[in-house]
């Protein structure tokens, strides 16, 4: 058994659990915060400090396994201001970014947002934003699942989770359509399958077999 | 970090790579995949089974772990709940993952009210764990009616034509309005939408965003969903019963609030089931690869309320679920992997099935390489086989891991894991519910006035889902759901009534089943096995 400090309280639970686990373990019974249980969601945050240690790190409660004399609590929600937007409706997305997060530019790289449970480099990717490099921050905030963590440590109040993901939707919008999907639409368009397909209504499963076999080989 | 005896069984599989790598494994011939299936897939374990004895599909076969949930009663008190409206709606969606967003931003599209209400936050599903990529047939050499053939071979001619013809065809379009909303799928140089091949199709057809295709397409949606004041949004209230009127059809539904700890009644023209899958029933003591909140419910509900349901004997045991370290056990690793060439070994050292099989085949296999005792154990008593992820270096290109699968370069660096370096211990792990609720095109169930997308839903994929068909089929019968859902809007729906549960409980009385199991189950009943 290890004796860890959960939600402020002091209390000893079996080796080899989880956050998540030793809460359940210890008759929480937690259900906001928790997502995926994979580590995938960001749903399940916490912060912890480790016996001895000075500085408080951050990190997922389904994949932070806890160590002897841990004092951990869950995070699993943060406030911060969303802007609200039709995206479809806007021509040029990137020009308004700096009317729907005006916060943005206050921003002074402090880098205290570098908390990042994915090792997302936020502050790095806050700069390009500020700087103009879009298509950067977007590639950048790929990984992000949104937990907020990082705009829990902004002293301006910055929430680099939604300006990445506005920014990610913009460029996303402005590149062409594809060539390839653009050439697939245009031939549906014209309904040259529609005809066949309407055959298969009328197949029986041993001649659907059939049908489908011959549709591979050719 | 291995332990030292895992290390040891490690050794083996890096001083065998050179051997391995030289040799190719022949795919089975028909008959030796039959047998495979037969012997070791989990859908053929006959004492995993038991046929129903109510309701609409009295007689069918279904997982023991279904049967218990169908075959008992709710906590909710049936005859004392008040139903009284809290809220009315036009459309209800139940369930916040892509098919339940989806459905209600079409519904609102055409000018209906939503609300939408889920078990968990908003988003937490098995929609935003998807790594792999969605189907669309967007390549030259392919084309709809392929997809739509690959489809029913995957299935073995189980799902339902005109659905599947629904599916490839929607497909293109589908892509269409993602990108529109402001989702970035990987392109190639040309600008063309990059297209990768997978197990069991016929021409590359997987569209991804690096490894984080679900994520990145639900952070959209999610997104998007906020424009609108239309669709309001409850979360951390799962639903747990639906109610009809005096001619059966549904008109609303009993939500449980989480915080609260009370029940509150929704009255709609139309009601949306899209709770998704049912991976934490754990069938047969298999890990699961799914999310907290997946519990089958949509099932459960629906059948109550008198929907047909279908292939609920099905189930897809994804090959590659981690079993080691303890605290990801059930943990998918991607498709993507074997497709490009990872193998799998045994104990012993050796590759022992064509890893490009399908994922039924392939789970089948290491099942019969553990139960063979051909298997390598964990500290701890599980287990596995190795997928040898770094051999993908040599065939394919140095540092090549780190850049195509950074989710999972990350998810095993917290265990300090490196990928590029050491193979990972794994075991099939429950991943898809393959049936479901009947739905027709427009995605609605034989109950009148309920819908069903997404996971929860029966019908398209048969006997086996393809890679990528599942991540299609949430928006093209999300979209559909939605868009017929809408258009009930007019309707005047009749008081709330819960008949349909008493008649169904009076089966159940008159059978003398007098089950123990609570459903629906809403969460898992943790069993930490280390304890
Ligand atoms: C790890 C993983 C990887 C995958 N990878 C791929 C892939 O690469 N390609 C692919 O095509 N498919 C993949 N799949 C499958 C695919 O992601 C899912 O089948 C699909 O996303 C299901 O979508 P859904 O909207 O139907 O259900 P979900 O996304 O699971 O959403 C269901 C929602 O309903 C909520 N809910 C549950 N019960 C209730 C209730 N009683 N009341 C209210 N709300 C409720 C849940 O909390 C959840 O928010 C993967 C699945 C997993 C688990
Ligand atoms: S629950 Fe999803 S990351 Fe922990």
């Amino acid at each position: 058994m290890l004796t860890i400090e959960l939600e402020g309280r002091k209390i000893k639970v079996p080796e080899g659990l989880t956050v998540i686990e030793a809460l359940w373990d210890t008759g929480h019974d937690v259900k906001r915060g928790i997502g995926c249980l994979s580590g995938l969601c960001g749903a399940c945050t916490v912060a912890y400090l480790e016996a001895g240690a000075q500085r408080v790190k951050f990190g997922l409660g389904c994949q932070t396994v806890v160590a002897e004399g841990m004092n951990v609590i869950m995070l699993p929600y943060f406030p911060s201001r969303m802007a609200r937007y039709d995206m479809e409706s806007m021509t040029s997305p990137l020009q308004e970014l700096a009317d729907h997060y005006p916060e943005l530019a206050t921003c002074n790289d402090c880098k205290a947002c570098n908390i990042c449970p994915e090792w997302i480099d936020v502050a790095g990717f806050v700069k390009t934003s500020r700087e103009g490099g879009y298509e950067s921050t977007a590639e950048k905030v790929m990984g992000c699942h949104m937990c907020g963590l990082c705009a829990s440590r902004c002293p301006k109040s910055i929430a680099p989770q939604y300006v990445g993901l506005y920014i990610q939707r913009s460029c996303a919008r402005q590149r062409p359509i594809p060539p390839n999907l653009a050439k697939r639409l245009e031939q549906m368009a014209v309904l040259a399958e529609d005809s066949e397909f309407a055959q298969v209504a009328a197949l029986n499963q041993a001649e659907l077999e059939v049908y489908c076999r011959k549709i591979l080989d050719s | 970090m291995y332990p030292a005896d895992l290390l040891k069984s490690l050794e083996l599989v890096h001083s065998t790579r050179e051997r391995r790598m030289a040799e190719s494994l022949l795919r089975l011939e028909e008959q030796q995949r039959n047998e495979l299936l037969k012997t070791y897939h989990p859908d053929y374990k006959d004492a995993a089974f038991r046929n129903l004895r109510v309701g609409a599909n009295k007689g069918d076969r279904v997982t023991h772990e279904f049967a218990d949930l169908l075959e008992s009663f709710s906590d909710l008190d049936h005859a004392r709940i008040n139903l009284q409206p809290e809220f009315t709606t036009d459309v209800l969606v139940l369930g916040g993952g892509g098919a339940g967003v989806t459905a209600a931003l079409f519904a609102e599209s055409l000018g209906a009210r939503v609300l939408l209400a889920t078990k968990l936050r908003l988003g937490n599903s098995n929609t935003i764990m998807a790594l792999g990529g969605m189907q669309a047939s967007v390549a030259e050499e392919d084309s709809p009616l392929r997809h739509f053939a690959d489809t029913m071979i995957a299935g073995n001619f189980a799902g339902s034509a005109s659905l599947v013809k629904a599916l490839v065809e929607d497909g293109p379009h589908i892509v269409k309005w993602l990108l529109d909303i402001g989702v970035n799928f990987d392109r190639n140089v040309l600008g063309n939408l990059a297209t990768k091949k997978a197990g069991g199709l016929s021409a590359p057809r997987i569209l991804s965003i690096g490894d984080h295709t679900g994520l990145n397409i639900m952070k959209v949606l999610k997104d998007e969903m906020r424009k609108s004041s239309r669709i309001e949004l409850l979360e951390f209230t799962p639903a747990v019963e639906l109610t009809t009127d005096a001619d059966g059809a549904c008109n609303g539904a009993i939500l449980y609030d989480l915080g609260r700890r009370r029940h509150l009644a929704i009255q709609a023209k139309a009601v949306i089931l899209a709770t998704g899958g049912a991976g934490r029933l754990h069938n047969q003591g298999f890990p699961t690869s799914n999310n907290f909140g997946a519990t089958g419910d949509a099932v459960v509900l629906a059948y109550r309320a008198g929907a047909g349901i279908e292939g609920m004997d099905s189930f897809q045991y994804h090959p590659t679920g981690v079993m080691f370290p303890d605290h990801m056990v059930g943990v998918l690793v991607t498709e993507a992997i074997r497709s490009l060439g990872a193998h799998l070994v045994n104990g012993n050292g050796e590759r022992f099935v064509n890893e490009l099989e399908t994922r039924d085949l392939v789970a089948a296999a290491i099942i019969r390489e553990v139960e063979g005792g051909r298997g390598v154990r964990t500290p701890s008593g599980k287990i596995g086989v190795w997928l040898d992820i770094p051999v993908l270096e040599e065939l394919l290109e140095k540092g090549m891991l780190k850049k195509r699968f950074p989710s999972l370069f990350k998810q095993f660096r917290r265990v300090k894991i490196d990928i590029t370096k050491r193979p990972l211990l794994i075991y099939p792990t429950l991943h898809y519910q393959n049936g479901g609720i009947l739905i027709d095109e427009r995605g609605e169930s034989t109950v009148s006035n309920l819908f069903v997308a997404g996971e929860a839903a029966g019908g398209i994929h048969g006997r086996n889902r393809a890679m990528g068909n599942s991540l299609l089929d949430i928006f093209v019968f999300g979209r559909r759901a939605g868009l017929a859902s809408a258009e009930r809007r007019f309707a005047v729906p009749g008081s709330l009534s819960l008949n349909h549960v008493t008649r169904y409980y009076d089966r159940l009385k008159s059978l003398r089943i007098s089950s123990v199991a609570k459903s629906p189950t809403l969460f898992p009943e943790f069993i930490v096995d280390k304890l």
